[in-house]
């Protein structure tokens, strides 16, 4: 089923100099496996991991997260 | 493939092999009329199993470590901590169930040894249960 939350992680990541999933799966702590399972919308973060990645991409959380109704 | 998903496919494969290869002894003893089933002689091809089953464990961990990149190597993430605890919670619930089932066997005159062995087939199923599980989740995605 899916989630109800889409996300900008792909988009995010190709301007940030084309950061791979493992890179940024290394910088929040977590495994490439799991960045691919939260952006292929499989899997719903915690909001720690969730603020993680904001904060790698220096953006807000609305800015990486959004509720599609 | 992380290296939480290969130890899952290496308990699954190895339990498979040692605790299959332990029951289809056993249970075609019992249909030979053997002593195997009932018997003292099923704790050495227990203790066989057992012992090939930590080999194969080690052996086959150890490989999957050297296989896989450092950073998939810590400690497991909040995505993998659920799938591990959704896992026991199932292969507990099928543990239950085949525990309280083991009134069947014992019902119909089954004692010593004999129970120990419907025993331990329970907790293997529900060892296997826990494997299958975790793969399913983790080739899912969560």
């Amino acid at each position: 089923m899916a989630l109800p939350i889409a996300n900008q992680i792909r988009r995010l990541r190709f301007e940030h100099g084309e950061m791979t999933q493992a890179d940024l799966a290394e910088r929040i702590g977590m495994t490439r496996q799991t960045v691919a399972a939260i952006e292929a919308g499989k899997y719903s973060p915690s909001l720690e991991a969730a603020f993680r990645i904001a904060h790698v991409f220096g953006v807000g959380l609305d800015d990486v997260f959004q509720w599609v109704s | 493939m992380s290296f939480r998903e290969k130890s899952a496919w290496i308990t699954l494969v190895t339990v498979l092999v040692c605790f299959g290869a332990y029951f289809v002894e056993l249970f075609g003893g019992l249909s030979r009329e053997s002593h195997h089933f009932g018997g003292l002689g099923s704790l050495h091809l227990l203790l066989l199993s057992v012992l090939a089953l930590a080999g194969l464990q080690i052996a086959l961990t150890a490989i999957a470590a050297l296989t896989t990149p450092k950073h998939g190597r810590g400690p497991a993430d909040e995505r993998e901590r659920m799938i591990q605890l959704r896992s026991q919670s199932l292969g507990y619930h099928v543990l239950m169930v085949l525990a309280v089932s083991l009134f069947a066997p014992a019902f119909f005159g089954h004692r010593g040894v004999e129970m120990a062995n419907f025993a331990l087939l329970a907790v293997v199923i529900a060892a296997l249960t826990v494997a299958v599980a975790q793969i399913v989740m983790f080739r899912r995605g969560a």
